[in-house]
């Protein structure tokens, strides 16, 4: 966990005493509604559908057992008693009153929290694997590099009013868990000769025109990470558009001005303050890691007995949760354990008061009080050990926190949609409900095997249904809502380039391709079934996953049996089959 | 609600120095449909021309007795206001405005440090437009030294503002000055 010195404590403190200033001008009227605007979405505060929305920052979505029970304290008093975690790293309270916000701020700078640039068109919080510091695959701690951009964008006098926001990702570790070719720059660590360094992706991300990143630099050595970004972000803040909105991403200027000249201007901006007093010194990298606690692993535990088989023999149902929800950790006997907060009939990503508290309550129990937040809306308990999970299990599902999903279908992600968004066009969660219901048999869902599903109530994409392996979209026509269906999206792991999809690849993530025509929401469940049906007949093997079929076959036998099924078309609402099939 | 954009001229709204003082500096509009540099104003004190202007005219007008400013839109190319050397000449300048028509477009920012860091520039830069009590930190991190508050905020709130942040994490940029803080 990483632990704030006095400057960044101080640091916190005076921008709650900023934004309490700025909340009471507002609210006496010295402030109008537009210049309040932006000032409070920089403080992460949304005017939401029925109150505002506060999202408060989870740093690369580390998260320590006493922070989580001060939201669920937070979410006690100045909420409804629950929160949201979100598809990056972040959690938020729907309901809180904005003269409250204030004194929320307080209560997390005592914790060490803040919700500085959760929204805005500011750099927002840097995201990254839900399993950094603990995954063995890793090259790098990427932690550590998280905090040092976290500190470089923090109220960057330079960058606060860009375009539009600026979405940063670092992935540490062989397999990319942190999404990095979707994002506005993703970062990948790689080492050339010994020698730490990162590959620059630039220019990707989903919302209305979903881009995949391009290379822009392949290997920049770790003492000019910030030099590089500074001057990526500088020709950005210069030349992004600002004439419009939907046009004002950096992936629209790369796009614009081709990737090769972007990266010269870049380059340009970079020669500047490359090898300046930026340049990032072994020993600053080194004072940053010592304020990380690390947990102090019992090298016991590797030796000691791990009666784990023995029990998933006896019982099934844990042996599933042990197959899904239990990962590899770096350090022998222990293990990483991701609780699913994705139980069929509860919205996706939501936590109580109480579920937090007992939580943080088995972090201190089952490791060493730290977890993470995955973007794909579900916790990781980081450090636990192989002898204790079986006893663990028992634990969560008397929290109703063991639904043995994490990679399967109703693993779904979803954002909050037309219930409690002002921007979406359609319902999202209900949809996810309907869909979990539908997949209800757990034989089944192993059966299908690995399926990302997302879906979004808007095009603004919060639930990343650009990257699902099946994405669902909430559309609006004529004041009624509809979904778009797409197939073959993914957020990395793209094996290998396809003539059909390259223009749309890079990264290693890939952006779906709508099937049709959209459907009507009693339909939705039906084509997604329809959908697995047909990938069940065409696969070769059960290793052979939904993504690897769109891969291999392509969207048109998908396209065509969902369009020809009778219990599709019968699913639709009279009055709108017509359109679904138009 | 209190009209929060009637003038409050009677209390000085430029910082310059980390004081209040009166603003004595007008922009010069060149009527329309004359090519820039045809019209200048008269050679008095307090007149800031847009670059354009500056451009067209700048021999003349660095020979004059009263130095103009020069007025910067977000736009704008620093090529067009530097010399062959990539830097400003600060011959006949009496300082260089950059201007925010909205306080959320960013670019004023980087200018500011393009001028301070890359192009020499060692005299007044003042920020013009929106200028906030929110914005004025930052303003003065990347390099402004005088800042003219816009109309419904407190000019003294504005020079409080320096100091809303004793702490700040990117240390090539510049803390703010300590404000004089006038009696209020």
């Amino acid at each position: 966990m990483y632990v704030y010195d006095p400057v960044d404590q101080q640091l916190v403190e005076q921008r709650v005493a900023q934004f309490t200033d700025q909340t009471q001008r507002f609210l006496a009227g010295q402030l109008t509604e537009d210049d309040f605007r932006t000032l409070r979405l920089q403080n992460g505060l949304y005017i939401q559908r029925h109150a505002p929305m506060l999202r408060i920052a989870i740093p690369y979505g580390l998260l320590a057992a006493r922070q989580l029970r001060t939201l669920a304290h937070i979410a006690r008093t100045w909420d409804r008693g629950y929160g949201h975690f979100s598809t990056r790293q972040n959690l938020q309270f729907n309901w809180p009153k904005l003269e409250d916000v204030p004194t929320i701020l307080a209560e997390l700078a005592k914790v060490q929290m803040h919700s500085i640039q959760t929204s805005g068109n500011c750099i927002r919080n840097t995201t990254s694997d839900h399993f950094a510091g603990i995954a063995p695959d890793e090259l790098v701690n990427p932690l550590v590099w998280c905090e040092i951009i976290r500190q470089w964008s923090t109220l960057h006098p330079e960058f606060a009013f860009l375009p539009r926001k600026f979405k940063i990702a670092v992935s540490g570790a062989e397999e990319d868990r942190a999404a990095v070719g979707v994002h506005d720059i993703g970062l990948q660590a790689v080492e050339r000769d010994g020698v730490l360094g990162f590959r620059v992706w630039v220019g990707g991300g989903l919302g209305r025109t979903p881009m995949v990143g391009h290379l822009i630099n392949p290997f920049v050595e770790w003492q000019h990470l910030l030099t590089y970004l500074q001057a990526a972000l500088r020709v950005y803040n210069m030349h992004g558009r600002r004439d419009n909105k939907f046009k004002a991403r950096i992936k629209i200027l790369v796009k614009d001005l081709t990737p090769e000249a972007y990266a010269q201007q870049v380059d340009e901006q970079w020669q500047l303050t490359k090898n300046g007093p930026d340049t990032l010194t072994q020993e600053y990298v080194d004072t940053i890691a010592s304020r990380f606690t690390w947990p102090d692993y019992d090298t016991a535990a590797a030796g000691e007995p791990d009666p784990t088989e023995m029990h998933a023999a006896a019982h099934p149902a844990f042996a599933r949760w042990l197959r899904k929800n239990v990962h590899a950790h770096k350090v022998a006997g222990y293990a990483a354990v991701t609780l699913s907060l994705k139980p069929t009939g509860t919205p996706p990503g939501d936590i109580t008061a109480d579920q937090m508290d007992a939580v943080a309550d088995l972090s201190e129990r089952y490791g060493y009080g730290e977890l993470r937040v995955s973007h794909e809306q579900n916790l990781v308990l980081a450090d636990v050990r192989r002898a204790q999970l079986f006893e663990l299990w028992h634990e969560l599902r008397a929290l109703n926190m063991a639904t043995p999903n994490i990679g399967l279908l109703t693993n779904i992600i979803s954002c909050p949609g037309g219930d409690f968004c002002a921007l979406a066009n359609a319902v999202s969660i209900p949809v996810a409900e309907a869909i979990q219901r539908r997949f209800d048999d757990l034989d089944y869902l192993f059966e299908i095997g690995e399926l990302d599903l997302n879906i979004s109530g808007c095009i603004n994409a919060c639930g990343h249904h650009h990257v699902g392996h099946i994405g669902i979209l909430g559309v609006d026509k004529n004041g009624e809502e509809w979904y778009q269906v797409t197939i073959g999206g993914r957020q990395n792991g793209a094996a290998k380039p396809l003539p059909d999809l390259q223009s749309l690849r890079g990264g290693g993530a890939a952006i779906g391709r709508i099937i049709g025509p959209s459907f009507a929401r009693e339909q939705v469940p039906d084509v997604v079934e329809r959908l697995v049906r047909t990938y069940l007949r065409l696969r070769d093997s059960d290793a052979e996953r939904f993504i690897d079929v769109v891969d291999r076959v392509g969207i048109a036998p998908f396209k065509e049996d969902v369009y020809s099924d009778p219990a599709v078309a019968k699913a639709a609402p009279a009055q709108s089959r017509e359109v679904a099939h138009a | 609600m209190p009209d929060i954009t009637a003038a409050d001229n009677a209390v000085p709204h430029l910082i310059r120095h980390g004081r209040l003082q009166a603003n004595d500096w007008r922009v010069f509009a060149p009527e329309a449909d004359t090519e820039p540099g045809a019209q200048l104003p008269a050679d008095e004190p307090g007149w800031i021309v847009p670059l354009p202007v500056w451009s067209a005219a700048r021999d003349t007008l660095r020979q004059r007795r009263h130095p103009v400013a020069i007025l910067l839109a977000p736009a704008t190319n620093l090529q067009d206001l530097v010399g062959e050397d990539g830097q400003v000449d600060p011959t006949g300048i009496a300082f260089i405005a950059i201007d925010f028509p909205l306080y959320t477009d960013g670019r004023g920012y980087s200018l500011a440090q393009l001028l301070r860091t890359r192009h020499g520039w060692q005299g007044e830069l003042r920020a013009l437009g929106d200028v906030m009590i929110d914005t004025i930190h930052y303003q003065a991190r990347v390099g402004f030294d005088s800042f003219l508050v816009k109309q419904g905020h407190d000019p003294h709130q504005a020079l409080a503002a320096f100091k809303t942040f004793t702490v700040h994490y990117q240390k090539t940029y510049p803390k703010p000055p300590a404000p004089e803080l006038l009696a209020a």
